[in-house]
């Protein structure tokens, strides 16, 4: 069996390569000409594409899975067609220095049930952008529909000129198989998107790896934010495709001294705030208790859907269940990360234990990813921000569609939200094409003045102090 | 730069500290710590707790004191509170808040 694996391994990876050595000879032109029409391809079928991820998956809205299709290409593509990928990308005279873009190599690809065409999408465009071979693995809950975005993208490449086997899909969806495929020496990068489990496996497979895992999104409500506008900004993100944004708020933290009107406000646009017999009944079905991570029927589910499978009664048209809490950890599942429209809530006696309370949060598994500020004070903002570890701090701004770029802000557009060290990346940044090239450095002869007019033969006196040696160095400069 | 409450009904032991806690005022505070503080090897009944209200640095030094004393204290029996969040943070990233109790 393994060694039936292996094969199947050996042959997608020897295409791969295959179609690696043939991109790598494509100019700019050749290659933009591929990246535009696959961003058509794929944006014209970006209804059929999110009909056909929220059947099959059953998470999440299919209108909001559209506007994910359309970041995965219209955005994602418009923010990168003009980037040069290929051969000189700069060039700087005064330095003598000269960037030469060279593609990485077969690329493989983890796509998450949470949001699968439009990861497909995105990951295929910026790795055809930087003249990289993609090979998607699906998870097995949304391969039909991953499938089908492979289909498209890759008629539409190689009718625009593009290598034979740029895009691949593994049929076999074994975890084994990832396994295999994910430490095999031909693979030159894995772009990895999912649950704790399949990054480790990401890093732990010896090649170099971008991972994105879970975020355990805070979000402070502080005293001089406009509170209103903060919970309606709340809402709309957590509501967004049902919350299956991995940068979707998961906790709200206010002072008590606001505490009332934030709850009235959340409360008169809808949101219900359970009692704790609930809470109990809800933290049940939502949080798996052994793993202490959230239980994947509840992902991308509605608020009735929920409050059914709890045994709650909620009152008609809620769009967000919300649970008070005393603390986080193991004791108050609901304090982990939940894709879905739940929200912990706490209320703390002061502005540090409340901001305290969100570091909490930031490292109960979230480490690296986003976290959030509602505020209208500048040093509060800045504060806030030097204390969470998080790629992104977003201020005033909804995270499921601002964490991901474009919508709200200048960030890059992407489906892919680099970690920093925190979650075990190497950047922070929100991953496009220019993450996914080789930048090679030619440096040309451009002596140091500095260096060569001084008389080394000083480095070699231990009588001189450093001071000395420092002056002289830059004497007559 | 430290001060000692004692309170025998909840046999609470609060070291209150203020200032920046770098590694020369670390010096002189071991000698004070390890005067003023039971020596339970963890048996002991009593609380111990670093108030941090008023401290907005600590030395690496410092956290070592905090990990001695939490050792000598019965288990659960040491905390650190109050801590301005930066505090907090430096507690994070050392990897120990959880077994100090850093609230």
């Amino acid at each position: 069996m393994i060694e039936n694996l292996n094969d199947q391994a050996n042959e997608i990876l020897d295409r791969s390569l295959l179609a690696s050595a043939e991109f790598h000879q494509y100019n700019q032109e050749q290659t933009d000409r591929i990246v535009e029409a696959v961003f058509k391809a794929g944006f014209k079928n970006r209804v059929k594409l999110a009909k056909m991820a929220h059947e099959e998956t059953g998470m999440g809205i299919w209108e909001h899975k559209v506007i994910k299709n359309v970041l995965g290409t219209q955005l994602v593509y418009e923010s990168i067609r003009n980037e040069r990928t290929v051969g000189v990308i700069s060039s700087d005279p005064k330095t003598g220095i000269t960037e030469i873009a060279q593609p990485l190599g077969p690329i493989l690809a983890v796509i998450p049930v949470t949001n699968p065409t439009s990861t497909t999408l995105f990951k295929i465009l910026i790795c055809l952008k930087s003249r990289n071979p993609i090979i998607i693995s699906a998870h097995r809950g949304a391969s039909k529909s991953c499938s089908e975005t492979v289909r498209i993208c890759y008629e539409a490449a190689l009718e625009a000129g593009a290598p034979e086997d740029c895009i691949q899909m593994i049929k076999s969806g074994s975890r084994e198989f990832t396994k295999i495929i994910m430490g095999h020496p031909k693979v030159a990068l894995i772009l990895a998107t999912g649950g704790t489990g399949l990054v480790n496996a990401a890093y732990s497979s010896g090649n170099p790896a971008i991972g994105v895992g879970p975020g355990n999104v805070p979000v402070y409500i502080d005293e001089s934010a406009d509170i209103p506008f903060a919970c309606k900004n709340i809402i709309s993100s957590k509501t967004f495709d049902n919350g299956t944004i991995c940068a979707s708020e998961q906790s709200i933290v206010v002072v008590s001294s606001i505490e009332q009107k934030v709850r009235e406000e959340f409360e008169r646009q809808h949101c219900y705030f359970l009692n704790n017999e609930e809470i109990k009944k809800v933290e049940k079905i939502a949080i798996v208790e052994e793993s202490m991570s959230m239980s994947p029927y509840i992902v991308g589910q509605p608020v009735s859907v929920i409050a059914a499978k709890a045994g709650i009664t909620i009152p008609e048209g809620t769009r967000i269940l919300i649970a008070k809490l005393d603390g986080i950890g193991r004791d108050y599942p609901l304090s982990v990360e939940v894709l879905a429209p739940i929200l912990a809530f706490y209320s703390a006696p002061d502005h540090r234990t409340a901001v305290n309370l969100c570091v909490d949060l930031n490292y109960l598994g979230g480490i690296g990813h986003s976290a959030c500020i509602y505020a209208n004070d500048e040093n509060r903002i800045y504060e806030y921000a030097e204390l969470l570890n998080a790629g992104r701090v977003l201020v005033n701004t909804p995270t499921s569609q601002g964490a991901v770029g474009y919508f709200y802000n200048h960030l890059p557009p992407s489906l892919t939200l680099g970690c920093g060290t925190g979650g075990k990346n190497i950047t922070t940044e929100n991953i496009t094409a220019k993450n996914l090239i080789n930048i090679q450095r030619v440096s040309r002869r451009n002596p140091n003045e500095l260096w060569f007019s001084f008389d080394q033969s000083k480095y070699y006196d231990e009588s001189l102090s450093v001071e000395e040696i420092m002056n002289e160095y830059y004497k007559n400069h | 730069m430290v001060t000692f409450n004692y309170n025998p009904d909840d046999k609470v032991l609060t070291a209150t500290f203020s200032g920046r806690l770098d590694t020369i005022a670390v010096m002189k505070l071991s000698e004070i710590i390890q005067i003023k503080l039971p020596m339970t090897d963890g048996k002991s009944e009593e609380k111990i707790v670093f108030d941090l209200r008023d401290v907005d640095y600590i030395s690496s030094s410092f956290i070592r004191i905090c990990v001695n004393v939490a050792k000598q204290a019965a288990p659960g029996n040491f905390s650190i509170a109050h801590c301005q969040p930066f505090i907090k943070k430096t507690f994070k990233i050392s990897g120990l808040d959880d077994i100090l109790h850093v609230s």
